[in-house]
């Protein structure tokens, strides 16, 4: 190859390396390739796969199509890290993904959102919580469809106030999501009047909270606020269960139980109060054909991160439907501005201030569950108006 | 007091978490990575009982003697091949072991958390001190204390140990002695996993069943291991009480302040004693 050839193609392969993705695919779509991000080994193994079926639920049920072209995933393992998740992503993207959806974990989701902004290409999150995920005027084009940790909080005073709970003692995993959260919550317990006895910064990843557990039962609180979800949720609530914490004082969190960590808890679960970010038992006809569908696919009722995958991408996808085009500007502006009304979960808006959608917020105890119910399920015993747990934008 | 009867259950649960990788370490020299993944096949094993049964005491009595076969059957398999070589193929073994474990383990049991309840007569609280003590608390406290009596027994005051020591320090002269050190080793890789699987039992219904714990206790084990030191039943004992009063005054004063007291500990072990507060140097020193 002569020298002025090399480097004309040279010169030509770094500008295609360096252009945005939306510019190298607007020509070549002849399907709808979709980067999916998730964890599926690592501590959320369980939550990558469950989102997966939902995700796959939402896709089969518009017959695998959008705009006229086939819909494809490729189904990749962050491990639960931030550095496989950019590593897979970017592969990806270079081979012509139209969008990202993941990852589990905040840390991963930022990392990609980071991506997104970058190369310019559609983000969808539908469980990560960290509230700085959808800042006011922040990544433009990453949106989540799922609840915010903020919000989650919210209700936790709502159920505080509406069980007149007055004086609470704290447990928090010691990372920065839940130190936010509780510092969220401690403001909120102020402005309502409420009390803070106590707080403990537990590691992450705690595996014995025998200790603080015997300092709450021997406290004057008459609520115990869990900011712990996951393995730590589940540790607190067995081993409070082990001294009866529970029949003293009234357990709740914003993330503590759903279907899934209670099946992980026991009986210890019963009477736990918690935020559920979607449930398979809200009545209304688009949740009962996804239950429907989801229960003959895979014999069993959806988890929170079945549904809520479920229901992102649909919204997702309906609204590219809609826009006709290949043009991602157009998808991005549709959606930052879209409502859906078909929600398993009732209505959402997507804000078009930071791309967070504006949801119902549902609140529910671990009850006892009858055929075919699972075991231990939670009952929805309060429904919170997005108005009470969202600011304006 | 209630610190006190609690740092005792934490100090005997972490006794039992790492009893058997001092053990292994101590007996055949070898660092077993894959203490942990036997940790969590001894909970998975005891689940699949309970399940079964709905006896947690049947699992408490077979899952570590089907994890010390298993354990066997790695050391006869797998391990064997590797002890004449650098310690780094031992470390590699144990640690494709995890994988393998790991692996083994989401085909059987998939990904979902499992959960072992407290037995029925161990589910309530025991009023000691002014405080609300778990039963099973208790139980660890005192099943943990008879483990370690029973060890040291067998290590310092029997004659099997006599001869897990002799085949230790010189399996040549073990092996004129008419001592069969091949089976030694793999009875003394049996007796660790047996331990790593009765951790995982008696863990089962404090924490959440899953794919993960496996790893999440193999730290607190290597500070233990390297704290009382390499090797030693009886270091591995005293590190456990220190780390487990530690953590449960840390918890009881300075909650943010328990991983640094932690890490403390082991640093300044490492910077004083590298060998361990009981190695075999320090005891006769």
């Amino acid at each position: 190859m002569k020298r002025r050839n090399f480097l004309q193609t040279a010169g030509a392969a770094a500008l295609v390396t360096t252009l945005p993705a939306p510019m190298l695919r607007a020509r070549t779509a002849e399907e709808f390739h979709i980067a999916a991000i998730l964890a599926f080994s690592g501590a959320y193994g369980l939550i990558g796969n469950d989102m997966r079926k939902g995700a796959e639920l939402a896709v089969a049920k518009r017959g695998g199509m959008v705009l006229g072209k086939p819909i494809r995933f490729t189904w990749e393992d962050d491990e639960t890290k931030p550095q496989p998740a950019v590593q897979k992503a970017s592969r990806l993207l270079a081979e012509g993904a139209q969008m990202m959806f993941g990852a589990v974990s905040s840390a991963s989701t930022l990392a990609l959102q980071s991506l997104s902004t970058q190369r310019k290409v559609p983000h969808l999150v539908t469980i990560s919580a960290d509230d700085a995920i959808t800042k006011r005027d922040g990544a433009p084009y990453s949106f989540r469809t799922s609840n915010t940790l903020g919000m989650e909080v919210n209700m936790s005073m709502e159920f505080v106030k509406s069980r007149g709970l007055k004086k609470i003692y704290a447990v928090t995993a010691d990372y920065q999501a839940t130190r936010s959260g509780f510092e969220q919550f401690a403001e909120l317990a102020k402005a309502a009047g409420v009390e803070i006895v106590g707080n403990d910064y537990a590691p992450l990843g705690n595996r014995d909270f025998s200790v603080i557990i015997d300092k709450m039962a021997r406290s004057d609180a008459d609520g115990i606020a869990v900011m712990a979800t996951g393995n730590d949720g589940i540790t607190f609530v067995k081993q409070a269960a082990q001294i009866d914490l529970g029949k003293e004082k009234v357990i709740f969190g914003p993330v503590l139980q759903d279907d899934v960590f209670a099946a992980a808890t026991g009986p210890a679960a019963l009477g736990v109060n918690s935020g559920v970010r979607y449930h398979y038992s809200v009545d209304n006809p688009a949740n009962k054909a996804f239950v429907e569908a989801y229960r003959e696919a895979h014999g069993a009722f959806p988890s929170s991160f079945a549904g809520e995958a479920y229901d992102g991408l649909s919204w997702w996808l309906d609204v590219v439907e809609e826009t006709d085009s290949w043009d991602v500007d157009a998808w991005v502006e549709a959606f930052a501005n879209s409502v859906y009304e078909d929600s398993v979960e009732g209505r959402k808006e997507m804000r078009a201030c930071d791309h967070q959608a504006s949801q119902v917020g549902l609140w529910g105890e671990v009850v006892r569950g009858e055929a075919p119910m699972p075991e231990l399920t939670m009952k929805i015993t309060e429904i919170f108006p997005a108005e009470r747990l969202f600011d304006s934008c | 007091m209630s610190t006190i009867i609690i740092g005792l259950s934490l100090s005997f649960l972490l006794f039992l978490l790492s009893a058997g990788l001092t053990l292994i370490f101590g007996m055949l020299g070898v660092i077993n990575f894959a203490h942990g993944a036997l940790y969590m096949l001894g909970a998975y094993t005891s689940f699949q009982i309970v399940q079964m049964t709905g006896s947690f005491w049947l699992g408490l009595l077979f899952a570590p003697v089907i994890i010390a076969g298993l354990g066997a059957l790695i050391e006869i398999l797998a391990l064997k091949q590797v002890y004449s070589r650098d310690h780094i193929f031992q470390l590699l073994l144990t640690f494709g072991l995890i994988l393998v474990i790991d692996d083994a383990t989401k085909l059987i049991w998939g990904l979902d958390y499992k959960q072992v309840p407290t037995p029925d007569f161990l589910s309530g609280p025991v009023s000691l001190f002014g405080s609300q003590i778990s039963s099973y608390r208790l139980f660890v406290i005192g099943f943990g204390a008879a483990v370690s009596f029973g060890l040291f027994v067998l290590l310092d005051r029997s004659k099997w140990g006599m001869i897990i020591r002799a085949a230790s320090s010189d399996p040549d002269m073990a092996r004129t002695l008419g001592i069969d050190v091949n089976r030694v080793r793999t009875g003394v890789f049996a007796l660790g996993s047996y331990l790593a699987a009765l951790g995982g039992v008696i863990a089962a219904p404090l924490v959440p069943i899953e794919l993960g714990m496996g790893f999440s206790v193999i730290i607190d084990c290597f500070i233990v291991v390297i704290i009382g030191g390499l090797g030693n039943i009886r270091g591995a004992i005293f590190a456990s009480l220190l780390l487990g009063m530690t953590r449960a005054a840390g918890y009881t004063y300075a909650t943010e302040w328990v991983e640094l007291l932690t890490f403390a500990l082991l640093i300044g072990t490492l910077m004083f004693r590298p060998a361990g507060l009981f190695s075999y140097k320090g005891r006769t020193a």
